[in-house]
């Protein structure tokens, strides 16, 4: 990457950037991988050099799961699935936690994800965290709140039936889509490897 | 055909394509902000496009590629996030598929409604009071192509602002962005590049991997509620914001049931829950993207209010419930 291109970012992020450069800068985002990252990291400078201060332990969460970003996207095979087949679901308390951190990492919903790894952090004093955000201030909780979740959840839910079909309530529903993985109406036992692989979960006990 | 013909023709295409786009121009220019709002709900409704998505929230840039196809009034939906573990989240009517390529996963859901990833406010529900003003703006480009600027601006500081950019041939929203008090964005989605009305291979709609051997998963069914009339009321709330819904929701392994009141002002919406107090909880405030909440024990009880609107409001709206 160039001077030229990081200068562009930078007055990108700083809003000088003219319209018409923003316009062709957000194309090449759309498409490169490595510009989203430099913009990202300097939103981030630019949130530290206004003291906004950075949640323990989140960048090496971020770090850990850009780590598997692999951009299957780029060479698309499409296969077309059986979707007139039975399917053979199952409970797995591990999935729900994998499905979370993903989701909050790729949705950017910071304050789940740094709730869980505050409590991962040895000696972070989780209920003295607390980070502005636009201006906003706001209180991380001590530990990952099943109860505040099923309220964004159904409030989400509720709100689509008012008008309420905003990209804000779909995504964050997405983010907080952890709920209980229940198993569905298989209609033949799942296969052996399926049952090893609930076996292996069941027996989880920490999140990654 | 003659050369002076083949001009002749030319010149008089050229003449009917000319007076065509001055008329679609000056349709275009006659139009209300109210009536580009009629036109983005139905272009939302109606429009199949494919293109790349980015979002910018909370310092976080994400893109997204997204192809959507409506037929005979099924939404069919494809969305692959370009960050992370390359989430896909196929959606084919109320089904949904989040697939989960690291894991080898796939998680099904079920969405009720009819709303897409990329619908935006307002439907045709929304009838706007006095709490807002909504305007034509400017004219801008956006992913190529050109777009009317509709603002529309609060009175007050109890909600966020929101300006659309809707392309001016087709009314779809290419770009959004939420508004708070001090002009500042808070999120911010826009269509780097779009691709409108053209037809669109089945072949766009399927996963782009493999998930044949992956493990499926069904998300448990959302807890039944019906409606009742409550005990509590808000004894403040923020102009322009009414009752829309009250109800009564199980939540598993609990008896009593979850009250559920949900407050519009037309355009945002405030849901109170209220539950027996379980563990005395000091009041605190959360945001879960643009969401904000604000939790407060209420006698026995835990009201706790959670909207897409400013922290203030939902700590106003919390602080203000009573049991009759």
């Amino acid at each position: 990457m160039n001077d030229s291109i990081k200068t562009q970012i930078s007055a990108f992020i700083d809003g000088e950037l003219p319209e018409n450069e923003a316009e062709l800068l957000l194309r090449r985002m759309s498409q490169d991988r490595e510009l989203r990252q430099q913009a990202a990291e300097y939103l981030q400078m630019g949130r530290v050099i206004r003291g906004e201060q950075t949640l323990p332990g989140m960048e090496k969460l971020r770090q850990r799961i850009s780590d598997e970003l692999d951009d299957k996207s780029e060479h698309l095979e499409f296969d077309v699935p059986d979707s007139g087949g039975p399917r053979y679901t199952r409970p797995l308390a591990g999935f729900a936690i994998a499905a979370t951190v993903a989701l909050a990492a790729i949705f950017g919903l910071q304050q789940i994800a740094s709730v869980t790894d505050i409590n991962s952090v040895p000696g972070s004093d989780s209920a003295a965290v607390a980070e502005s955000v636009d201006g906003g201030a706001y209180t991380v909780p001590e530990q990952v709140d099943d109860q505040l979740r099923e309220y964004y959840m159904r409030h989400n839910a509720s709100s689509s039936y008012f008008g309420a079909d905003s990209i804000n309530a779909r995504l964050v529903t997405l983010q907080l889509r952890e709920g209980v993985i229940v198993e569905s109406d298989a209609e033949i036992p799942p296969l052996d490897e399926d049952k090893e692989a609930v076996d292996e979960e069941s027996t989880a006990t920490a999140p990654e | 055909m003659t050369m002076r013909r083949r001009q002749l023709v030319l010149n008089t295409c050229a003449a009917l394509g000319a007076l065509l786009a001055s008329e679609l121009s000056t349709a275009a220019e006659e139009l209300g902000p109210h009536d580009w709002l009629t036109r983005m709900v139905d272009a939302v409704q109606t429009t199949d496009y494919e293109g790349t998505v980015i979002r910018l929230q909370n310092g976080v840039v994400d893109a997204l590629k997204v192809v959507h196809v409506v037929s005979d009034g099924v939404v069919r939906e494809k969305v692959i996030v370009q960050e992370g573990n390359g989430l896909e989240i196929i959606r084919n009517g109320n089904e949904v598929q989040c697939i989960l390529p690291d894991k080898k996963s796939v998680l099904i859901e079920e969405w009720n409604d009819q709303s897409t990833l990329f619908s935006t406010l307002p439907s045709n529900d929304i009838r706007f009071g006095s709490e807002y003003d909504v305007s034509i703006v400017r004219e801008e480009r956006v992913a190529g192509r050109k777009a009317v600027l509709l603002a529309i601006r609060p009175h007050d500081s109890f909600r966020f602002g929101h300006r659309i950019w809707l392309d001016r041939e087709t009314g779809f929203p290419l770009k959004t962005t939420l508004v708070g008090a001090q002009g500042e964005a808070i999120e911010q989605v826009k269509f780097a590049d779009i691709s409108i009305g053209k037809k669109i291979h089945p072949s766009a709609l399927v996963p782009s991997i493999d998930t044949e051997s992956f493990s499926w998963f069904t998300s448990q069914k959302r807890a039944i509620s019906r409606a009742v009339e409550t005990e509590w009321n808000s004894d403040s709330l923020p102009p322009g914001f009414r009752v829309v819904s009250m109800n009564e929701e199980e939540v598993p392994g609990q008896q009593e049931p979850l009250v559920h009141i949900m407050y519009s002002d037309g355009l945002a919406n405030v849901s109170v829950f209220i539950e027996p107090l379980k563990d005395k909880n000091p009041a605190r405030s959360s945001r879960v993207g643009s969401s904000n909440s604000f939790s407060i024990q209420s006698g026995d009880y835990q009201v706790t209010a959670v909207g897409e609107v400013p922290a203030d409001t939902v700590q106003n709206i919390a602080t203000s419930m009573r049991r009759n």
